[in-house]
């Protein structure tokens, strides 16, 4: 009897061995351990043995029941495993399809060089102040130092309004406003649109400028300089160098223009320094006393520095830009690679 | 300004080859922009800005290279000048504008072709040359910056010179043959009848030196800097005279340039030099200007020796002496622009040289910035995000846009600053809305291939205002072509509820709580097609405008396509509606029963007023409406449409049994039967 069930493990074992699907697995259970399996209809006869026999033979029949059942696990477990890899095949995709986007735009160019710069000089401890497009002549050029019969006003070619109202040929009037309205400490930067009335390959007619200035007791020219380092080694990188020269705007004294290494050629020499390994990038210098007088800051008490920019300048040496009537026309095959 | 090596070495001894030469003037504030080389020469362009006339001469540039190179300055060739006679009869009637007049006739000149070296000099300074007499005019004016004026002596009536202004309305022909209309405000040098120059500026043709003149008066002399500006200005003529003048002109040297012309005329043309006629009723002083180092070294930030500033001023030419810890300084003649202790001290900077300052950085006062939480930046990121990329145009326009737009003739827009002196016709107002700029971008792209281009601006427009300056009020305002979507999203509108979507996004953005749209024909904008648009308001105030381009305005501006319009004519109204405060309330405890809900409605029954209909039942576990599905088509009468609706209801503090949520929606149903005539769909 004994032997029987040693029979039916081996064969059980055998077979489990050989089921290779989850429908063989699930038939040999039924064989087995189903209502009408071997196993089972082995339980049903122990009543029909000998007394003294049932016990050593149901522990034996229990064991093979078992045995059978942790093999059917394992198997099952398998066979489980390999259909699931199976549908996984199926279910395989094109993954070099293009990814769907919800197509997002982009920010002007000149907004982007804008958000950099204010977030350099932010960082430094300046705040943002704006000032009209339409400015008053006195603020754009009186409260500068310029008066009406000044030679200087032929720097900048004036859209004119009226006899007194032009279009603020820079962002400098800005200074004269925040200055009336304010006391020293001031640091201060003022970005935004201003009008020149030229336009040809190297003009357009508005642009963007940045002005920054500041003004406190003891602010020196040494400092105009560590500050403007900071800026252009941030936007340009720690390498490039500058180069302060003697420049002339009436409102500020003494006048810097500033240069910066080429970054196109890194200072060998191409076409945009014209082979001079230099860029034009900044006007700056000490805010003239008389600034200080026009906006009634008494200049024996307090000095400060001012620069300004412009910032398609700034974006077409950053991008490489070699148009600068590309900004404004807005073509989205341009607008779309920044 | 052009000036030739070989002509500066004559005034200042160096040795540097020219681009060594042309760096240094560089580096001490005299750009050189250009550097060419001709004949054995090289001609230097340099950018002399307005401060500093006295180096629109070579005298004046080989006086900064002394000093620069700390080289000898020699003055010219001053031979003694051979004189007989009295000069000419000058009366000055305005000494305001004219503040010196000299002047010497030269007789029995022979005037001729200038001779070669003459010729070169003056072509390769860009000076067209003429005869000699006035080619030697010329080439003083270069070298000494003083400009010259020669007439025909036999010319002038009474041969005598009177300075005066001019009549009224009085006519004048100048030597570019031009005849000008003068006015009492201008300087004129006149003879005993008539003008004969316009002082300072251009001769007149009724006195020119020609081939046949044998007899001169040379006019030296110095005028008021904004006096000649503003005639020039008024008359459009700029000479090489006039933008001198008009930047000053050194007093002192008027006799010594006089000298020199009178003697190289007798010298190359023949001739009988008379004696000088000079007015000059108030002689030049230097003032003094009083600058300790202390002032020096603050501003510049670096200490710098006092004999050091001490001898870069007198390299310069200025009187320097020692007062205690500072210096009393007098600026020399031709140094006009040098009137306030900053002046002296850009001077020493310079010539110490900026890149010798070190750089620093200030040790500064923590103040807390008050920087605006930027709505104008929260406003593009939004934009951004929902796709539209940001264009900038010009602030300008053409007035005419307003009639592409069918903007109405009384309406505000049509109030327009205009540009005096504008470079184009399309450019001659200061905008008054973004859109026509806006609409010209999708045309261009469109011509160009380009597809769904969706751009937006934020920039400011300009309105008249009761003050002295517009207002200028920010817009924000946005173009949207759907384009072509791939065939599993197409859809069958044509862009309208992307945009309003953006909005919608926009206003979560920015914490805008609530808005309403409203489509009522009197509110729409006349570009607007007016079954596709709506105003958008909160609280009542209207704050956008969204809709299709009217049919003939994309016609008028060739756009072939479909394009919808966003626009917020005014962000700063935006502001008041930002909540503040963003507030947590806790998260619901009892589940939500949902139930959708179909109808039939007549078509003009919209969305949002049966939506409105089933949020005002009485009740408080109405959670949210939202609509899903809208049907037309079979099985729906024809005027009629089909709406389906999902309904949440929530109770804040118990489990809702599904009997009271059936008799609610009972009474719901109810509600929109009475209210807009609704059936139930089966
Ligand atoms: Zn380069």
């Amino acid at each position: 009897m004994l032997n029987d069930l040693d029979s039916i493990k081996s064969l059980a074992g055998e077979e489990i061995e050989k089921a290779d699907s989850l429908k063989a697995v699930q038939d040999l259970k039924v064989r087995y351990l189903g209502k009408k399996g071997i196993i089972t209809g082995k339980i049903k006869s122990l009543a029909a043995i000998a007394k003294e026999d049932r016990r050593e033979y149901g522990k034996s029949l229990n064991d093979v029941k078992i045995y059978i059942e942790e093999l059917l696990g394992v198997r099952e477990k398998a066979c489980k495993a390999v259909e699931l890899n199976k549908t996984l095949q199926i279910q395989r995709i094109d993954v070099t399809i293009p990814g769907y986007r919800i197509p997002a735009g982009h920010l002007h160019p000149t907004t982007q060089v804008l958000g950099e710069i204010i977030g350099i000089f932010t960082s430094l401890g300046f705040h943002v102040e704006e000032g009209p497009e339409v400015e008053l002549d006195f603020y754009n050029f009186e409260a500068l130092n310029m008066p009406k019969e000044h030679p200087a006003r032929d720097m900048q070619d004036t859209f004119y309004i009226s006899d007194d109202v032009v279009l603020r040929t820079h962002t400098s009037p800005v200074q004269v406003r925040v200055m009336q309205n304010n006391t020293p400490p001031l640091r201060v930067i003022a970005p935004g649109k201003v009008y020149r009335c030229d336009a040809d390959v190297t003009h357009i007619p508005m642009f963007h400028q940045l002005e920054g200035f500041m003004v406190d007791k003891h602010i020196t020219m040494s400092h105009l300089k560590g500050v403007l380092e900071v800026f252009i080694q941030r936007v340009f990188g720690a390498d490039t160098k500058l180069r302060f020269r003697p420049s002339f705007f009436p409102f500020t004294e003494p006048s810097a223009e500033i240069d910066i290494s080429c970054v196109i050629c890194r200072g060998a020499g191409c076409n945009v320094c014209k082979n001079t390994g230099w860029l034009e990038i900044l006007g700056a210098g000490m805010i003239n006393p008389r600034v200080f007088e026009m906006a009634g800051y008494d200049p024996a008490q307090y000095t400060g520095f001012a620069f300004g920019m412009g910032i398609e300048r700034v974006a077409m040496l950053k991008y490489g830009i070699d148009d600068i009537r590309l900004f404004y026309e807005n073509d989205k095959r341009f607008l779309d690679q920044f | 300004m052009k000036a030739s090596y070989n002509w500066l070495k004559e005034f200042v001894d160096f040795s540097l080859p020219p681009l060594e030469i042309a760096h240094a003037l560089t580096m001490a504030g005299l750009e050189v922009e250009g550097v060419v080389e001709a004949d054995g020469d090289t001609v230097f362009d340099i950018n002399v800005t307005p401060n500093r006339p006295d180096c629109l001469s070579i005298i004046g540039i080989a006086r900064e290279i002394s000093a620069i190179l700390k080289v000898p300055f020699r003055s010219g060739p001053a031979g003694a000048l051979e004189q007989k006679g009295r000069g000419p009869e000058v009366t000055v009637r305005d000494t305001r504008l004219c503040r010196r007049y000299a002047s010497r006739t030269i007789t029995g000149v022979k005037p001729a072709p200038s001779p070669d070296w003459l010729v070169r000099r003056l072509e390769s300074h860009g000076i067209r040359t003429s005869i000699n007499v006035v080619d030697i005019t010329n080439y003083v004016l270069l070298e000494t910056g003083q400009p010259l004026h020669a007439f025909d002596l036999d010319k002038l009536a009474g041969t005598k010179i009177e300075v005066r202004t001019a009549g009224p309305s009085e006519k004048f022909r100048t030597l570019d043959n031009e005849d000008r209309i003068l006015n009492p405000d201008m300087l004129m040098i006149c003879d005993a009848e008539r003008p004969v120059a316009l002082a300072g500026i251009i001769g007149g043709m009724n006195s020119e030196v020609s081939l046949s003149t044998m007899n001169v008066l040379l006019e030296s002399a110095n005028f008021f800097p904004s006096s000649v500006r503003r005639t020039a200005k008024a008359l459009g003529v700029s000479t090489e005279s006039s933008y001198r003048f008009e930047r000053g002109v050194d007093i002192n040297n008027v006799t010594v340039a006089l000298d020199r012309a009178a003697s190289m005329i007798a010298e190359i043309a023949g001739g009988c030099v008379s004696g000088l006629t000079d007015v000059y009723p108030s002689p030049f002083t230097a003032g003094d200007i009083r600058i300790s180092f202390n002032q020096i070294n603050s501003l510049i930030g670096i200490e710098i020796p006092g004999p050091l500033a001490e001898r870069i001023l007198t390299d310069l030419g200025f009187g320097v002496k020692r007062e205690g810890e500072g210096l009393v300084v007098n600026p020399p003649s031709f140094r006009q622009d040098i009137q306030a202790e900053v002046d002296i001290i850009e001077e020493i900077a310079r010539l110490y040289g900026y890149g010798n300052i070190p750089a620093s950085l200030p040790s500064i006062q923590l103040q807390p910035t008050c920087n605006e939480p930027g709505i104008i930046e929260a406003i593009r990121k939004s934009l951004v995000r929902s796709g539209f990329t940001e264009v900038i145009n010009y602030s300008f326009f053409y007035p005419d846009s307003l009639d592409r737009l069918n903007i109405a003739l009384n309406d505000r827009r049509r109030d327009m600053i205009l540009i005096s002196n504008p470079l184009r016709k399309e450019e001659s107002a200061m905008r008054t809305t973004l859109i026509p700029a806006l609409l010209s971008n999708v045309c261009l792209n469109f011509n160009r291939g380009e597809k769904n281009v969706r751009f937006f601006e934020i920039s400011r427009v300009f309105l008249p205002s009761s003050e002295k300056l517009p207002e200028e009020v920010v817009q924000v305002a946005a173009v949207y072509n759907k384009g072509e979507t791939a065939s599993l999203w197409e859809t069958t509108h044509d862009g309208f509820y992307d945009v309003k979507g953006a909005l919608e996004n926009l206003f979560i953005d920015l914490k805008i709580k609530d808005h309403s749209i409203e489509q009522s024909p009197e509110f729409t904008e006349p570009y607007l097609h007016p079954g596709k648009s709506c105003t958008v308001r909160i609280s009542d105030e209207k704050i956008a405008s969204l809709g299709a381009v009217h049919p003939s305005v994309l016609e008028s501006f060739d756009i072939r396509g479909n394009v919808i319009i966003l626009e917020i004519p005014d962000v700063a109204k935006l502001k008041k509606y930002i909540s503040a405060k963003t507030s947590f309330s806790p998260l619901p405890k009892f589940p939500r029963v949902e139930r959708d809900i179909a109808l039939v409605v007549s078509k003009g029954v919209t969305i949002e007023r049966v939506r409105r209909a089933i949020l005002s039942v009485d009740s408080n576990i109405i959670e949210s409406v939202v609509p899903f599905d809208i049907y037309i088509g079979k099985s729906i009468p024809d005027d009629k449409k089909s709406i389906a609706f999902s309904i949440l209801f929530r109770s804040a503090d118990r489990t809702l049994t599904d009997q009271e949520v059936d008799a609610l929606q009972a009474v719901i149903i109810e509600k929109l039967k009475k209210e807009l005539d609704a059936e139930l769909r089966g």
